[in-house]
């Protein structure tokens, strides 16, 4: 009785358990099929799309370089700043994606320009938008407050010229992507810019980042030293604004350097640019006249063939030449001086700036001396200053002289320079006969701001005889009794030579009566020179046109200036020729 | 009797490893967990310097902007009423005739 109820109970959970088991199994067999199908047939596709979907790659910009002056102060520096950007949901429909942008118009203040450039990628279908890159923090806080789920918001470095507008052509700028588009920006950029990293993001279904992992840390950019000085390329830049502004003249250019090192202690061009502003800048505001610009320099050139002159033992100081003409023929081209100047020493010649007289002495000196030392001093090659863009010079070979370019070149005519190659010239008679190579950037990580001269002598040009007796009896005597008068430093012996050069007129062909280019060049003191400058001022228009008259007034006050705040107190009292001291008390009343 | 006594002392060794278990399983817990806390908050620091870091390069920039000689003299002259020294107001502590090089 016991065992039949036992038994049917039995065998109905077997039965029960069986077709559990067969439904279990069928179940687990469909499951293990989708698996296969998802996990090997599926596999890559599947994988891909998951990859695409929650990781995303990125580039990790490395933080560009900082430059410096000479004594460390900031002149550009690299600093994290917002950026918006836009990852197109391929759920979305296109009208749902314009309008996402348009919600976006009026926050980050999107020109209808930036709309229709957004709006084309959009419809192009690209997978990532940049809306507006380098915004302020607070207008990234606003578009954070607005919760779009595919607009989101990276850093990017920018690059801030705290100085503004000083040194700009040395520093030169940089493009959108924070790459060098000019000055030493451009030349040092592999080494300012660094290595760029890699990063991987992880993001949520709904694209948001949630997890940043780096894969490749960045590596930063070097810095950079100058050798500019901030004071003396302030000092240097507000003088020649105010002259060139003054003079109504078309542009200007400054270059002050230490001659034994070769140091450029400033470079200034004028018109300029907020580097801030690189991309707004037009190129002429951007082009840096102080190595970029070809003229013919004119009497600042008559360095040149004194020494010449000089090295070849053709003319003695003392040689006279007639110059009471005042003018003088040579294979058709008339050269004439301002004044009909009488007989004149050798010296005289050039501390006059008679073109006359100067003609004379090429012509003795001859046109293979001249071209030797014309080649010497390196005029026709690039001065190879750390910056690019440098122009060379337009300098014809010997064979291509013609009946005039001998006396033409003698004057500074027919051959076209740059004022840093004429700084570089003067820069080998304060450097008794050695050419030292002027650069802009310090080899060393040093913030030193002494001047100290260069470890390598340079490359002799001209005896050191030959300088000391042209400084003494010509370049000394040119400042004191001579045409470049208004360069003189009260309480210091200046060396220089002025120059004004007729430019020839585009519309005529013909050199013009009216346009010329002042330039001065010279260095202080003339014994033992602790800076020497060139000052160049193109088409002066209020009446004034001459070197001595338009750049040397330029010369004086920046020198006078940069004397002062490097400490280097007067070599003598020029009203009491004695010594004096005062107490410290009355310095302040 | 014997099975009896037996059983107990099964019974009290396996709590007694239950409880050690428990308490390694806790004490690791716990310390995963420090590890974690500390780990978050060694990442919000790093992070925090990272902002001060950036906040230092940034007072920096402006320090520089501010310090520009441009707005100095701007301000010395425009608020300050200073103007330039004449020439004869500059006097020399240290002045030399130039012979006394030579």
């Amino acid at each position: 009785m016991m065992t039949e109820p036992n038994s049917f109970f039995q065998n109905r959970v077997r039965k029960r358990t069986i077709i559990l088991t067969f439904f279990f199994f069928l179940w687990f067999f469909g499951l293990t099929l989708r698996l296969v199908q998802l996990q090997v047939i599926e596999h890559g596709r599947l994988r891909t799309a998951a990859v695409r979907q929650s990781q995303l790659k990125s580039k990790i910009v490395p933080e560009r370089g900082t430059i410096y002056d000479r004594r460390g102060k900031i002149l550009a520096r690299s600093f994290p700043t917002p950026s918006v950007s836009y990852i197109p949901s391929e759920e979305e429909s296109l009208p749902q994606k314009l309008a996402r942008i348009e919600g976006l118009e009026r926050v980050l203040e999107l020109s209808p320009a930036d709309l229709k450039r957004i709006k084309a990628r959009i419809e192009k279908g690209e997978t990532f938008i940049w809306i507006k890159r380098k915004i302020s923090p607070e207008k990234a806080e606003q578009v954070r407050r607005l919760g779009l789920s595919e607009i989101t918001i990276q850093e990017e470095n920018k690059r801030y010229y705290p100085l503004g507008r000083l040194a700009a052509h040395v520093l030169g700028g940089v493009n959108i992507d924070d790459e060098g588009a000019s000055g030493v920006e451009l030349q040092y950029d592999a080494k300012l810019k660094g290595v760029a990293g890699e990063g991987l993001f992880l993001r949520d279904a709904k694209k948001r980042h949630y997890h940043r992992e780096v894969l490749k840390p960045p590596t930063p950019g070097q810095d950079l030293i100058l050798t500019i000085d901030e004071t003396i390329q302030y000092i240097a830049q507000r003088e020649l604004e105010r002259a060139v502004e003054s003079h109504g003249a078309n542009w200007g250019a400054v270059i002050i350097s230490h001659p034994p090192s070769g140091e450029i202690l400033a470079m200034a061009s004028s018109p300029g640019y907020d580097p801030n502003d690189f991309s707004a800048a037009h190129p002429e505001e951007r082009r840096n006249r102080a190595i970029q610009y070809n003229f013919e320099p004119g009497s600042t050139f008559k360095i040149v063939t004194a020494a010449a002159a000089r090295e070849s033992g053709l003319v003695d100081f003392t040689d006279t030449f007639d110059c009471s003409n005042g003018s003088i023929k040579v294979a058709g081209w008339t050269i004439s001086d301002h004044k009909k100047m009488g007989v004149l020493s050798f010296s005289e010649v050039i501390i006059h700036s008679s073109n006359v007289g100067t003609a004379m002495v090429g012509q003795r000196v001859g046109p293979e001396n001249l071209y030797r030392m014309i080649r010497a001093f390196r005029f026709g090659e690039k001065t190879g200053v750390e910056l690019p863009g440098e122009e060379a010079g337009i300098f014809h070979p010997l064979s291509k002289w013609s009946g005039s370019s001998l006396a033409s070149q003698s004057i500074g005519y027919g051959i076209s320079v740059t004022a840093i190659q004429v700084l570089q010239a003067m820069n080998v008679f304060a450097n008794d006969g050695f050419l030292v190579p002027l650069h802009v950037a310090r080899e060393t990580f040093d913030f030193s701001p002494s001047l100290q001269a260069s470890l390598s002598p340079g490359e002799r040009v001209i005896s050191g005889e030959t300088a000391s007796d042209l400084i003494e009896k010509v370049f000394e005597k040119v400042v004191l009794e001579g045409t470049g008068q208004a360069a003189q430093v009260e309480g210091f012996v200046v060396a220089g030579k002025t120059g004004t050069a007729q430019k020839i007129d585009p519309a005529t062909g013909a050199y013009s009566a009216r346009k010329h280019l002042a330039s001065f060049v010279g260095f202080v003191p003339a014994r033992k020179p602790f800076l020497s400058m060139i000052v160049v001022i193109d088409e002066p228009k209020t009446g004034l046109h001459y070197g001595g008259q338009v750049a040397a007034p330029v010369f004086q006050e920046i020198a006078r200036r940069v004397l002062l705040c490097l400490g280097q107190t007067p070599q003598f009292d020029p009203a009491k020729k004695v010594i004096t001291a005062q107490l410290r008390e009355n310095i302040s009343r | 009797m014997v099975r009896k006594r037996h059983e107990k002392k099964e019974i009290a060794l396996a709590a007694a490893c239950s409880l050690l278990a428990i308490a390694f399983l806790t004490f690791y817990i716990w310390h995963q967990a420090a590890l974690i806390s500390l780990g978050y908050q060694t990442s919000r620091l790093e992070e925090k310097i990272g902002q001060l870091e950036e906040e230092i390069k940034g007072l920096e920039i402006k320090k520089a902007s501010l310090l520009s000689l441009e707005k100095v003299e701007r301000i010395a002259r425009e608020k300050l009423g200073l103007v330039e020294p004449r020439a004869e107001q500059i006097i020399y502590e240290d002045f030399r005739l130039i012979n006394d090089d030579d």
